[in-house]
Formats: C-alpha cells, sequence, structure tokens
C-alpha cells in the first residue's frame, strides 16, 4: 500500500468517526424550524444580463474628437461615476507621436488619442455601448512619421460577449459598435487584439474599465487616482528620422519577443507622476485603481511609507487582503489598493522589482501640503531631469541612467553632494580615466593618485562598483560630452538626494 | 508535428468562421496580411484586394515563405509585388485587377501553383474600396 492511500484511507477513517460523533451528538432538527434561507450568490449567472446584441460594421467614420464619453477619465484623477445606466463610449484608434521620456519620442498606436487610453468609469448593471473608428488613416498634423495604417479592435476583459463578433477587427475608416452589461466588480484591462497582439499592446493599444460594485465600495476614500504600469520597447528609428529635433523611436520587435524593455512606466511616462505628484493630505484615505498591462511583465506595486489596509484582488471588494505590503501583478491583473496617508511627506509609488523601477516606473503621491519646495526636493531622491535633453539616443539613455541611478550621490551643476559635481566632468579627466573609473572604481583607488585623492577629499566615502557594461559607459560619456559642450549655466540636475 | 497542428487549427478555424461562426478568427487573419500601401494603390488603379487562408500543412519554414511569396508570378491579373503573407496565420492577400480575372479565377490560379505542397485556398475577404471588408465569394 502507498502512502498516499495509507492517508486517504485514515482520512476516510477520521471522516467516518466524525459523522458518526457528529450523528450522535447533534438533535434531530426540529420539524417546525424553517431551514435558513441561502445567501443570494450575487454573481448568479441566471440573473446575469448576457442578451446578445450583434456587433455593426460600417464604413461610417467617426469625426471630431478620438475620445468621448460622459464615463471617461483622461488623467490619473477618476472622475465621479455618472449615475447613467446606460454609458455610450467611444474610443476611436491613431496613430501618434507620444513622449514616453525626455527626448524619447516613440511612434505609438492609441486608443482616444493618449496612451493609456482614456478610463471607463461605470458600475455592474451599467450597458456599455461602445463604438469606435479605425482612424489609423488619420494624418496627425505636422508629423508623417507614424506606422502606416492597419486594422484594429477593442477587447474588452469586463464583457462576457462572443470575441468573434465584438472583438473583431476593422480596416482604416471602418467603425465597429458593440454593447455589453457589466456584470463584475473589478479593474479590467481593455485592449487591441489584433495580431500580432503583442505589438498593439506594445505600442500602446491599452487601458482600464473600472467597475464599482451595484451598491459601492464598502468604504470611502478622500483621493482616487488611477494607476497603469506598462512596458516600452523601443529603438532609434533605423531611418535616423527626427522629430522637432530629437530622434524617433520605433517598436524593437526584437527585445519585444524576449521581454527586454526599454521603459518600464506608469500612466505612459517614465517616472510618470514624479514631475506631476498625485496630490493627498496627511490624515486622508487614498484609493488605487492599479492595472499592470504588462504586455510581458509583472509589477511588485508598493507605495513606501504606507501600508495597504485594503487591497481587492482584480478590484473586486470580494477578493479582499488587509495589511499588505506590495501587490504583486501579473500582466492584464487589476487590484485597488486603499492606504491611510500617516503624515506630512512624498510617498514614492515604485514597482519593487527595481530593474522595473529603474527603467522609469516611479511615482509621488504629494502630501507634503505647505511645505516648502526646498523640503520636498529633499525628498525627492529620484530623477527630476534637466529641461534639456541631448538628441543622440545613447546620450540620452545615459542622461535617464544618470537621473535614475546617479543623483542620489551626484549632481550636476548643483555643487557637491556625497560625491562629486559632474558639470565639467570631461574636461577634468580624460574619457579613459573615467571609463576605467566607471567599469572599476575599486582597481582605480588601489593604484590612482587621482582617485585616491578623490575618495580623501569626499570624506573616504567609495564609489561603490555600479557593475557597468560598456555600452552603459559609453551612454554615460556621451552624456557628460553633451552636458559639457552646452553654453556655461543652462545645464543643471534636479536637486534629487537620498 | 507542431507545425500540422497548427496549420490544422487555423484550418478548422477557417472552415468555422465560413460557416459564419468564426469571423474573428478570419479577420485577425485578414489583418496579419493587410497593407495599407497595397490596398491604397489597388483602389487607386480600380483593382481589389483578396484575402484568403491558407489550408493544408503548412510547414512554418523560409522554404515556404519563398514558395508562397513566388506563387503569384505569371497569375494573370495580378501584381506580385502586392502578394503578403503571414505564415503565422496562415493567409495571404494579393491586388488583382477585377477587369482581367475574377475572384475564383484568381483562387484557381494560385491553387494550381500551390498543389504541389498540397495546399489549397480558402476564401476569407475582399476590399474593393477603402474602409469596406466584403465577404468573399464562395
Amino acid at each position: 500500500m502507498t502512502a498516499s492511500r495509507i492517508v486517504h484511507l485514515a482520512l476516510a477513517c477520521a471522516a467516518a468517526v466524525a459523522l458518526t460523533a457528529c450523528h450522535q451528538n447533534t438533535p434531530p432538527p426540529k420539524a417546525e424550524t424553517p431551514a435558513p434561507a441561502a445567501a443570494a450568490d450575487p454573481y448568479d449567472i441566471s440573473k446575469m444580463d448576457l442578451k446578445p446584441v450583434p456587433a455593426k460594421v460600417t464604413s461610417e467614420r467617426h469625426t471630431g474628437p478620438f475620445a468621448e464619453g460622459s464615463a471617461l477619465s483622461t488623467a490619473p484623477e477618476l472622475k465621479p461615476l455618472d449615475p447613467a445606466p446606460v454609458k455610450t463610449i467611444r474610443l476611436d484608434t491613431t496613430h501618434k507621436i507620444i513622449e514616453i521620456a525626455p527626448g524619447v519620442k516613440f511612434s505609438a498606436w492609441t486608443f482616444g488619442d493618449q496612451v493609456p487610453g482614456p478610463t471607463i468609469h461605470a458600475r455592474v448593471g451599467d450597458r456599455i455601448k461602445f463604438s469606435m473608428t479605425n482612424r489609423s488613416d488619420e494624418v496627425m498634423p505636422g508629423v508623417n512619421f507614424t506606422a502606416a495604417p492597419m486594422m484594429h479592435s477593442m477587447d474588452f476583459h469586463a464583457a462576457m460577449v462572443s470575441p468573434q463578433d465584438k472583438y473583431r477587427s476593422v480596416a482604416p475608416g471602418q467603425t465597429i459598435e458593440f454593447e455589453f452589461t457589466l456584470n463584475y466588480p473589478g479593474v479590467f484591462m481593455f485592449h487591441c487584439g489584433t495580431p500580432m497582439i503583442l505589438e498593439h499592446i506594445a505600442s500602446g493599444m491599452y487601458g482600464a474599465l473600472i467597475v464599482e460594485p451595484k451598491d459601492g465600495y464598502p468604504t470611502k476614500v478622500d483621493r482616487e487616482y488611477v494607476v497603469i504600469q506598462s512596458e516600452f520597447y523601443v529603438k532609434p528609428d533605423p531611418q535616423h528620422r527626427k522629430i522637432d529635433g530629437q530622434p524617433l523611436y520605433v517598436l524593437d520587435g526584437d527585445n519585444l519577443k524576449k521581454a527586454m524593455s526599454s521603459y518600464t512606466t506608469f500612466n505612459g511616462v517614465h517616472n510618470g507622476m514624479v514631475k506631476k505628484p498625485l496630490v493627498a493630505k496627511p490624515g486622508e484615505r487614498v484609493r488605487l485603481y492599479l492595472l499592470n498591462v504588462g504586455p510581458s511583465k509583472t509589477s511588485s506595486f508598493h507605495v513606501v511609507g504606507t501600508i495597504f489596509d485594503r487591497v481587492w484582488m482584480d478590484g473586486n471588494p470580494d477578493n479582499q487582503f488587509r495589511g499588505m505590503q506590495t501587490v504583486l501583478l501579473g500582466s492584464s491583473s487589476g487590484a485597488i489598493v486603499e492606504f491611510m496617508v500617516p503624515e506630512a511627506g512624498q510617498y514614492i509609488m515604485v514597482d519593487h522589482h527595481f530593474a522595473n523601477a529603474s527603467q522609469g516606473a516611479l511615482g509621488l503621491i504629494d502630501a507634503t501640503g505647505g511645505a516648502t519646495p526646498a523640503e520636498k526636493n529633499d525628498i525627492e531622491h529620484h530623477n527630476m531631469p534637466a529641461t534639456s535633453t541631448p538628441d543622440d539616443p545613447a546620450a540620452v539613455a545615459g542622461k535617464l541612467d544618470f537621473e535614475s541611478k546617479c543623483l542620489a550621490c551626484h549632481s550636476i551643476g548643483r555643487g557637491k553632494k556625497l560625491g562629486p559635481d559632474l558639470l565639467g566632468v570631461t574636461r577634468a579627466r580624460s574619457d579613459d580615466w573615467l571609463r576605467k573609473w566607471l567599469k572599476s572604481p575599486e582597481k582605480m583607488l588601489e593604484s590612482d593618485a587621482d582617485a585616491k585623492a578623490l575618495l580623501k577629499e569626499f570624506n573616504n566615502i567609495p564609489m561603490p562598483n555600479q557593475n557597468l557594461s560598456d555600452k552603459e559607459i559609453d551612454q554615460y560619456l556621451k552624456y557628460f560630452h553633451w552636458v559639457d559642450s552646452q553654453p556655461e549655466g543652462s545645464i543643471h540636475s534636479a536637486e534629487g538626494s537620498h | 508535428m507542431r507545425a500540422v497542428l497548427r496549420a490544422l487549427t487555423c484550418s478548422a478555424a477557417l472552415y468555422a468562421g465560413a460557416a459564419g461562426a468564426c469571423g474573428h478568427c478570419v479577420e485577425d487573419k485578414v489583418a496579419s496580411v493587410y497593407d495599407y500601401a497595397v490596398a491604397s494603390r489597388a483602389f487607386s488603379q480600380k483593382q481589389q484586394v483578396a484575402f484568403f487562408g491558407i489550408d493544408g500543412a503548412l510547414v512554418v519554414n523560409d522554404d515556404s515563405r519563398r514558395a508562397l511569396e513566388g506563387v503569384a508570378r505569371g497569375v494573370a491579373g495580378v501584381d506580385p509585388d502586392s502578394l503578403r503573407v503571414s505564415l503565422d496565420t496562415a493567409s495571404l492577400s494579393i491586388a488583382f485587377d477585377p477587369r482581367r480575372t475574377g475572384f475564383a479565377a484568381l483562387q484557381k490560379a494560385l491553387e494550381k501553383r500551390l498543389a504541389s505542397r498540397h495546399l489549397t485556398l480558402l476564401p476569407m475577404k475582399v476590399m474593393d474600396a477603402p474602409a469596406t471588408l466584403k465577404a468573399a465569394p464562395q
């Protein structure tokens, strides 16, 4: 007899004994006592609205705005719920240039002419009447560098419909209309489902549909924001085209398939919401609607300095956790997190997969209220970009790396910190010296007199080895050379510090 | 084996589409070989664009790609350069001049060239103007 069979047998015996004991000790039910009514299942399929209405495809195209509907929010702030039970939503597809990071102008594909697309806010029982014209063939004023028009579609994860009917791809100039009823609460993704789906999502075709429970959430909050995480996979345009003097970036199909992203962003922007933090006040309760789009990475969402009082996985209060530090979200997973702002400060939203954070998955919740700018800046320990940006893609990469990794110890043009001010560093040191220093500072400190002098000058705090690749070092040098080629006083970094 | 399975899956999906139950699959296949530039050029020359699924044991490799990309050479009434092929979705599209050949004749001519590979074509859609995707003649 195998061990598992023995275990099964033992369990069966134990169950039999327990049942017997139960039978012996429990008085028979009184006939006159009515059986307790079974709790109503809020997800009773028989009560859901699944009435199908066939989708309609026409050649009549929308004109005017690319997004329309009272249930749409185009900013992180979630607009209050429109009480109307029928929500008419229009999200047209466009091809446009977006700026993912300073100097990184990317040829994107969009819903509603923005990345991510506008957030839809509705509640269980609402009817969504959706329409979409594929306007990828419309020429954007002054821009000739968008991708060629192509077919697109819309896939709502919040809908229970036949994908063959509703999620059809439509050609440029065509309009598709379909409708559905929202049966489950949640933070749901929508995205283009046209092959190759990976490319369509990675190019920007996604957004969130927030479905509130029929009777609202069980808690009251002071602030509500939408935070959507996604990756971008970009490379400089092989044709070296430029927009406003900046290089055009296009989709990097090879790295896309290997899930080697260039940027990971909140709401489509590198270090999204660092420049424009979400606002809150001490003592307020904040609700964040989170969606990790992917397309290929997970997110460990964390807010430094807080604990999530409540976490509703996929945005459904029936899926509740309490007292969580991070929320792990796979691609196309959502959640609602709520937390109290304990005191004045800036609370850092971060993907605790720090490789993702270093690619830009950072943001701030500003609860400083009346704090002085100096106090604010002291907390902004990451990457406030300088106003000017180089146009060499390698120098842009060096700049972004510098702002992500070096600002805690160095400045450009703002004086000494833990380490030297790097303004003029390419005039003070040769490229060869800088290469060796960045590659292996500990080796330099063994033998190089200048390195030893630096160590002494900076209180014997050594420069840590950052394990930089030769390519990364090249990018840093290109950035430093660009800085030193700019007019005196025109370039300086943010006041970062840890 | 995997290629065969993929081809069989695609074939099944296409047959379902032909029966009116799998428009999604058909339109996705169309999307994978839709080329806006080809379509625009075709319409300006009063041509149409035909979209076909490829039925049979399509092996996904460079040899198949080359063979399929050359299949339109010498076919009357078509522009061979307009041919677009997707091995992943087992589909192809091509512009043709309806004044010189009909949809059925085009299909027959292309299938003749695919016969040695035991592949046939399944009509999906035809475009004769911008923003129109019509059911292909069966």
